[in-house]
């Protein structure tokens, strides 16, 4: 089971960049097939050096407090960073999965898929302006599997 | 009009919170009055639907970590204030003094309202003076947190079907649910503020209560209250060795789910009818 720390209580209580930006830059989905499950981010994005850089960012969970708590620590990293740096972010976490529990895997992999997802939407977005959201699926499963 | 059911939507949330922080008699005075404004919230929210403007249930962020309850309680008035001038542009003007009425009486009473050091948010993470293990302290933290929210998006969920809907069947029904929920997130709320952990439930995103298919939700609603019945069961079998007193409470939560799964098979059975004749 989940150990409980302060800092876990103050993402519990207090989710950082919880909400949605209106009228965003770009938004994206990641979603979990197997329940109806999705993170939902939101960007501000302003372009430094011909690079785009989040300025701002905001995630809605419909999901579990696992969830909320990824959404919190991933989008409070990944606030003020540039698009590459924010696609080592999601590298870095999609390669932890292997060595956390099923059900938190497929929690931080759905928040980072949203965070790739919004990225890649603003890019299209940049092409097209008409262009609507993108929405990756999670290859990891929640339902832990009877015997494991 | 929006504004206003937002702001009301936050005051009957900041009320609610300073109930939970209240360890005294002050407490019931701050229940009863948040129930006032959750009221007020559904006659704003019925008349957006007469005049046919859109609404949703969007919020923002209410700060609510004070360390003595008259700090929570001026907020309150400040925002009680704000919102007896803006409900001046709604143009039903009998709804406006039925509001304004009660806002003017509770902002006055919450003037007198005896002052109380909080430990909500202190962390102590002891409950009652109860000592259990670790591993049961952890996994009821963790349920507070989770369950607190899920019966504040339950609330909101079946306010919603509740306002579109003029079936009186259904509406009994919501409204036994509303209650319900209302009941359990004071209690978890109350224990949440013993603890030193409470926190104001996150906003709920729109296609959760917006529903498409009613009967979709209300199957998936019976299989998680299925697994909430579990996961009471396993949160009394953990307490039960420090504190029979708190294992009877998570078994009573427990049955009480129970007749949760048979108002919603029943609501169920009645949406098929209903598509069936129709």
């Amino acid at each position: 089971m989940t150990e409980v720390d302060a800092t876990l209580i103050a993402h519990m209580s207090d989710p950082k960049n919880y909400g949605t930006i209106e009228e965003p830059d770009a938004m994206g989905i990641g979603e979990n097939p197997e329940n109806g499950e999705k993170v939902i981010i939101t960007l501000r994005v302003v372009v430094q050096e011909e690079t785009p850089v989040i300025e701002d960012i905001k995630f809605q969970a419909i999901g579990c407090m696992t969830t909320v708590v990824a959404g919190s620590i991933i989008t409070e990293e990944a606030k003020g960073i540039d698009f590459p740096r924010a696609e080592q972010l999601i590298t870095a976490t999609l390669g932890m999965l292997e060595n956390i529990p099923p059900e938190e895997a497929a929690c931080s992999e759905m928040v980072a898929l949203s965070l790739q997802a919004s990225m890649d939407s603003y890019r299209e977005k940049q092409k097209d302006p008409n262009f609507g959201t993108i929405t990756y699926k999670i290859e990891n499963s929640c339902v832990v599997k009877e015997g494991k | 009009m929006k504004t206003l059911l937002i702001k009301t939507h936050e005051l009957w949330l900041e009320i609610l919170m300073a109930g939970f922080m209240s360890r005294g008699e002050n407490r019931i005075k701050l229940y009863d009055f948040s129930d006032i404004i959750f009221r007020h919230f559904t006659w704003l929210e019925h008349h957006m639907i007469a005049i046919g403007e859109p609404y949703d249930y969007d919020r923002d962020i209410i700060p609510v970590k004070v360390d003595r309850l008259s700090i929570i309680l001026n907020n309150i008035n400040r925002r009680i204030s704000e919102l007896d001038l803006q409900i001046m542009a709604c143009p039903d003007k009998n709804l406006v003094q039925r509001i304004s009425s009660d806002l003017k009486y509770i902002s006055s009473t919450l003037s007198t309202i005896k002052e109380e050091s909080v430990t909500a948010f202190d962390t102590s993470r002891v409950l009652n003076g109860i000592a259990l293990s670790k591993e049961a302290t952890d996994a009821l933290t963790l349920f507070l947190f989770e369950e607190s929210y899920k019966e504040y998006e339950l609330i909101m969920i079946y306010n919603y079907l509740q306002a579109h809907s003029e079936d009186a069947f259904l509406n009994r029904i919501f409204q036994i649910m509303i209650d319900e929920s209302k009941f359990h997130l004071r209690s978890f709320g109350q224990m949440m503020a013993e603890m030193g952990i409470l926190g104001v439930p996150r906003t709920i995103h729109k296609s959760l209560y917006q529903i498409e298919d009613v009967r979709q939700f209300l199957r998936d609603g019976i299989e998680e209250e299925i697994a909430a019945k579990e996961m009471c069961k396993e949160l009394s079998d953990a307490v039960a060795k420090d504190s029979k007193e708190l294992a009877a409470f998570f078994d009573f939560i427990n049955f009480q789910e129970d007749y949760h799964i048979s108002l919603m098979t029943d609501a169920l059975v009645h949406y098929e009818g209903l598509e069936n004749h129709g």
